[in-house]
């Protein structure tokens, strides 16, 4: 086996190798969770708090003033290294 | 006067590296034309065949001790070299995160996953599976991935609270559903012909499945998925088929007088167990005038029963009581490796591949001077 024994893949023909390529996976789809409203984290309770436009900063569930912001519903690629 | 050519016992003395209390001596070969006069030593394939040998003391999957006799330094190393940083292995190159809530960043995570040792079929990891080379075009990357280039695991995991937790249980292992995960948790996904080298026992999957990866609480979820890819432990250590490939020389002890009694003894808790033994003096070996056991029969002398388990601490060198009476040593052509497979390779099996690699090599040298000189 040498490192020289690459080859060029075909694009777009997947089953020209007998086996077939595949892609990497496409990113969830998180649309349509409702328009406008925001999902936060609660600070201490850590409950999704929505909020609209200009409501005020603060968990619905135990009153607390600090809410976080969620991670992205991105798919994030890294380097194993 | 002609030359008289060395004898046998001259040409092993010149093999000994010598190790005194403070000095190592005679560290070079000196088997090269042009060092003793009057002798060729050219390197010779016919003279090499002869003294070169293999010997093996252990040879499990993943753990092989055995000695290399009769090679140059410099060819040893190279074995050593090739193992570490030139035999390929499969390893995860590349992390997509989907989700990861848990307290361990997602570059660490990725890190992390990438040093997970993995085995699989032999077949299809070392002949079916080929080298990945990123396209230089990044839109062509997405259609680069093939079942013979590329092997895809993923790893889904969500922590929950137990119901079924004992009232006051404190262990979060208990009181939690998956607060720890392992590398048994990540999931090999065949696709295309992967199915046919990688099925059953032979399927992708950690040589380790206890690894620790990463700890959750409940409500924290890893949600991803990665690519493995073939490459060499000279790109990354991920790669590397040994935890530890290393050789060392044959040690030498040469007790040249007579050691008895409670000085055998003394001598023997010098060395580590199994190095010396003790045996009682003969009465021919006592009759024999000059061989320093007159008048000792019946006592106890030091005999070298292995010197290959010595660890060469010179102890011994630091008491007045055997000055004089023993020689430490090395043997300067003799090998003795241990290779230590991280379980994609058997362990004897990347000796062989060294040596495949290095004639590889050699004779891709052999046609690049060829062209050079034309
Ligand atoms: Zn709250």
């Amino acid at each position: 086996m040498s490192r020289e024994e690459y080859q060029v893949p075909a694009t777009g023909s997947a089953n020209t190798f007998g086996g077939g390529s595949f892609n990497v996976p496409a990113p969830r789809d998180y649309a349509g969770e409702g328009g406008g409203v925001m999902h936060y984290m609660c600070g201490d309770c850590a409950v999704r708090v929505p909020l609209e436009k200009g409501a005020p900063i603060r968990c619905q569930k135990c009153g607390a003033r600090v809410l976080y912001k969620e991670r992205t519903k991105r798919m994030v690629q890294f380097e194993a290294r | 006067m002609p030359h008289k050519p060395p004898t046998k016992e001259e040409l092993e003395r010149r093999k000994i590296v010598g190790i005194r209390d403070e000095i190592i001596t005679d560290v070079t070969s000196t088997d090269f034309p042009g060092h003793y006069p009057g002798e060729s030593h050219v390197w010779d394939i016919e003279e090499f065949r002869q003294g070169v040998r293999v010997e093996f003391h252990q040879n499990d999957p993943l753990e092989a001790s055995f000695s290399l006799i009769g090679v140059d330094a410099s060819i040893a190393n190279a074995f050593r070299r090739i193992m570490i940083a030139d035999i390929p292995t499969l390893a995860i190159e590349t992390v997509f995160i989907n989700n990861n809530t848990s307290v361990i960043q997602d570059e660490v995570l990725a890190h992390r996953l990438g040093l997970i040792p993995f085995q699989g079929g032999h077949e299809g990891l070392h002949k079916f599976l080929k080298w990945w080379r990123k396209p230089t075009d990044e839109s062509e990357v997405n259609s680069s991935y093939y079942d013979f280039n590329t092997v895809s695991l993923r790893l889904e995991v969500a922590c929950t609270h137990n119901d079924q937790a004992a009232p006051g249980e404190t262990d979060p292992t208990k009181l939690y559903k998956h607060a720890h995960v392992y590398a048994r948790d990540i999931e090999f996904c065949p696709v295309g012909r992967q199915d046919r080298y990688f099925s059953g026992a032979d399927a992708i999957a950690p040589v380790n499945p206890d690894i620790l990866i990463a700890k959750l609480r409940p409500g924290q979820e890893i949600n991803l998925s990665m690519h493995m890819h073939k490459g060499v432990g000279s790109d990354h250590a991920k790669f590397s088929p040994v935890a530890t490939a290393s050789y060392r020389l044959l040690p030498t002890i040469d007790i040249t007088r007579p050691i008895l009694g409670a000085d055998a003894a003394k001598f023997a808790k010098c060395f580590p167990p199994g190095v010396i033994g003790l045996q009682k003096v003969t009465r021919t070996e006592a009759a024999q005038t000059g061989s320093g056991y007159e008048g000792h029969e019946g006592e106890v002398r030091a005999v070298v029963e292995d010197p290959m388990r010595d660890t060469v601490s010179r102890e011994c060198l630091r008491h007045p009581e055997f000055k004089d009476k023993v020689k430490l040593g090395r043997k300067r052509d003799h090998f003795i490796y241990l290779v230590e497979s991280t379980g994609q390779w058997h362990s004897d099996a990347i000796f062989l591949e060294s040596v495949t690699h290095l004639k590889k090599r050699a004779m891709d040298l052999e046609k690049q001077v060829i062209n050079m000189v034309r």
